[in-house]
């Protein structure tokens, strides 16, 4: 590193990285873990792995797996319209993609919650059917559904439009069909992308409490998140069981991170990206 | 395969690209559509493939209407300027791509498959890049890959899109004497499209010259370029002076000068526009007894090269011509710049000057 650069400032602009970092990120994650210590062992087992806490890290983990898999089915779908087609109302469309990010998560999920309750306008229409939104498990997944969208969105459309339309043309004039064409040209393209879209939208539901509170009904054992029992305990000014539970998220968030970006750089060596 | 083009028409909202074009393309003929940008080579091209849908007109693929059929099912080979290779498959899956999504019964098995594949790699002589992946190649090797990958589905027509549009000039050079060889051995009706004049007038059979939608001529290489159709061919073509005259009984005037030319067809006193090639302008020192000559003075001497081009400022008009000399004439006649010449212009191409619009 001590070589020669074009670009200047290597040292200072590492030195200041490194520093927000440790400000913004590492410093306030690692005081969770320190915090953790005060608790002997048999207490962290306790409050960590509790009956209610355990079926709140399956509905979390669960909710959010289920939510980015609808967002990377659908999200892919929306990123397609918007490269591929012209249309009236485009950048409007194109600009309503980026409302999850900008709406304050409250605010979604006093909405989600109106519109998906028994007399709300969804809700009155899944109830003759017996499908309850709702304050169950199924509200959960909707909320984070909702909020996890942009990132697939965002994450592959900038790939679709890289791609363009003449691969789809060269395979097509090859005597792919339609869905030859899919599966074999486009899907190989953006999986990467996808991939990186998927984790962002499950890393944000994993952590997301605005929306979700509202529309979940918290019942605890049923639709109780885990992020609302941590602010429980806080508020029964419990810090060290918080942190422990905290400290159990974020391992888990960041082996699953780990694991996903793990086979993404598999997935590019065995395609051969020279980047 | 022969191709017959009937009355195409395409617009592009208020834009016209075709303007009722029509084209036959006989079998085995290498044919080259060419034009400035925006003329609406491409548009043909893409019709011709089905990528594009005409709003009115037909194509016809040996006698038989294929204006309706979809892109896979008419057997066509495109290549695409930008190569449009798939990057996540080797060398050898994107050539073997064709074979392999065919329908399982008329789908070759993998032996049979693999030996296509090096059969073509071998034709366009990259079968050592089989596992390479297309970001590790270079253009000129990218395209020719995507050439074996139209070829291996064995279309009964080729169709290029400007495919050496985007290879630096060595590169380009080589690529397209290759594609003149591989044309003579595989014989595949080909149509390619360029903006380049070089390119056509080397490579192809036929030249189709193309402006603001509509043909302007077509013919070998030799006839457009010596026997021009229109002055757009004239200017599009080659290095062509344009004179601005009045036709006289016979004769056009230019400059101040009579010039006798043969073109009955033009009418008494009529503006005029006359062509005449670079190199069918001759200069002299002196004034010439045999023939009427235009005075001239030269401005501008560019000596390098095999030959040298003059520019001539005409002594009654506004207008700079250039000429080109061999060295050996130019010696000859020792000139240098501000040198009072008297010019005399040969194979002149009258046309009647509302004709450029």
């Amino acid at each position: 590193m001590a070589q020669k650069n074009s670009l200047p400032g290597f040292n200072l602009s590492l030195g200041y990285a490194l520093l927000y970092l440790s400000l913004i990120v590492l410093i306030p994650l690692s005081a969770v873990f320190i915090k953790t210590f005060s608790l002997s062992w048999a207490e962290f087992v306790e409050a960590a792995t509790a009956p209610r806490v355990m079926a709140s890290y399956k509905l979390t983990f669960g909710a959010s797996f289920i939510a980015a898999l609808i967002n990377v089915v659908f999200g892919v779908l929306t990123a397609w319209v918007l490269t591929r087609y012209q249309f009236f109302g485009k950048k409007i469309i194109d600009a309503f993609v980026d409302f999850p990010f900008a709406l304050p998560t409250a605010v979604a999920g006093i909405a989600l919650s109106a519109i998906y309750a028994k007399n709300g306008w969804v809700g009155s229409l899944l109830e003759p059917l017996g499908i309850t939104v709702a304050y169950t498990p199924l509200g959960v997944i909707v909320a984070l559904t909702f909020i996890g969208l942009p990132f697939v969105v965002r994450t592959v459309q900038p790939v679709l439009e890289d791609l363009g339309a003449e691969v789809e043309e060269a395979a097509a004039s090859l005597g792919a069909n339609r869905w030859q064409v899919f599966y074999k040209v486009i899907f190989p393209a953006i999986w990467p992308a996808v991939i990186t879209g998927f984790a962002l939208a499950f890393a944000r539901a994993i952590g997301e409490y605005g929306s979700v509170i509202f529309i979940a009904g918290n019942m605890p054992m049923v639709s109780e998140i885990t992020p609302l029992i941590i602010i429980t305990k806080l508020e029964q000014y419990d810090y060290a069981g918080a942190t422990a539970v905290a400290a159990v998220m974020l391992v888990i968030s960041f082996i699953l991170l780990f694991a996903i970006n793990g086979f993404q750089w598999w997935n590019n060596r065995r395609f051969g990206y020279v980047k | 395969m022969s191709i017959e083009i009937k009355n195409i028409n395409k617009g592009f909202g208020s834009f016209s690209a075709l303007n009722n074009v029509s084209l036959d393309v006989p079998t085995g003929e290498l044919v080259a559509l060419l034009g400035p940008s925006g003329c609406g080579k491409t548009t043909l091209l893409r019709i011709i493939a089905g990528l594009e849908t005409p709003d009115s007109g037909n194509i016809h693929f040996h006698g038989k209407d294929a204006t309706e059929r979809a892109v896979r099912e008419r057997e066509v080979g495109f290549v695409f300027q930008h190569y449009a290779l798939f990057r996540h498959m080797t060398v050898f899956e994107n050539v073997a791509f064709g074979l392999r999504v065919r329908p399982k019964h008329t789908r070759p098995n993998d032996a049979e498959i693999k030996r296509r594949v090096h059969e073509l790699l071998n034709l366009v002589q990259l079968d050592w890049l089989a596992d390479r992946y297309p970001p590790q190649l270079s253009g000129g090797q990218r395209q020719r890959i995507a050439l074996a990958r139209a070829l291996a589905v064995e279309p009964k027509v080729l169709l290029l899109d400007e495919p050496f549009g985007a290879l630096d000039a060595k590169v380009r050079k080589e690529l397209r004497r290759w594609l003149r060889r591989l044309h003579d051995e595989l014989h595949i009706t080909s149509v390619f499209v360029t903006h380049d004049q070089e390119e056509a007038l080397e490579v192809a059979d036929t030249i189709v010259v193309m402006n603001q939608g509509k043909i302007e001529q077509i013919g070998s290489p030799q006839q457009v370029y010596d026997q021009p159709a229109t002055p757009f061919v004239y200017q599009f073509l080659g290095n062509v002076n344009q004179f601005n005259g009045h036709a006289t009984n016979g004769e056009i005037q230019i400059n101040n000068t009579e010039l006798k030319i043969n073109a009955p067809e033009l009418t008494q006193n009529s503006p005029v526009l006359a062509y005449v090639r670079n190199s069918d302008i001759e200069v002299y020192k002196e004034s010439q007894h045999t023939t009427s000559t235009i005075n001239a003075r030269i401005q501008h001497i560019h000596a390098v090269g095999s030959l040298v081009k003059l520019e001539l400022q005409l002594s009654h008009q506004s207008d700079v011509i250039e000429a080109e000399l061999t060295q050996v004439r130019f010696k000859e006649l020792a000139l240098s710049q501000g040198d009072n010449v008297f010019i005399v212009p040969r194979n002149i191409r009258v046309f009647p000057s509302t004709a450029t619009q």
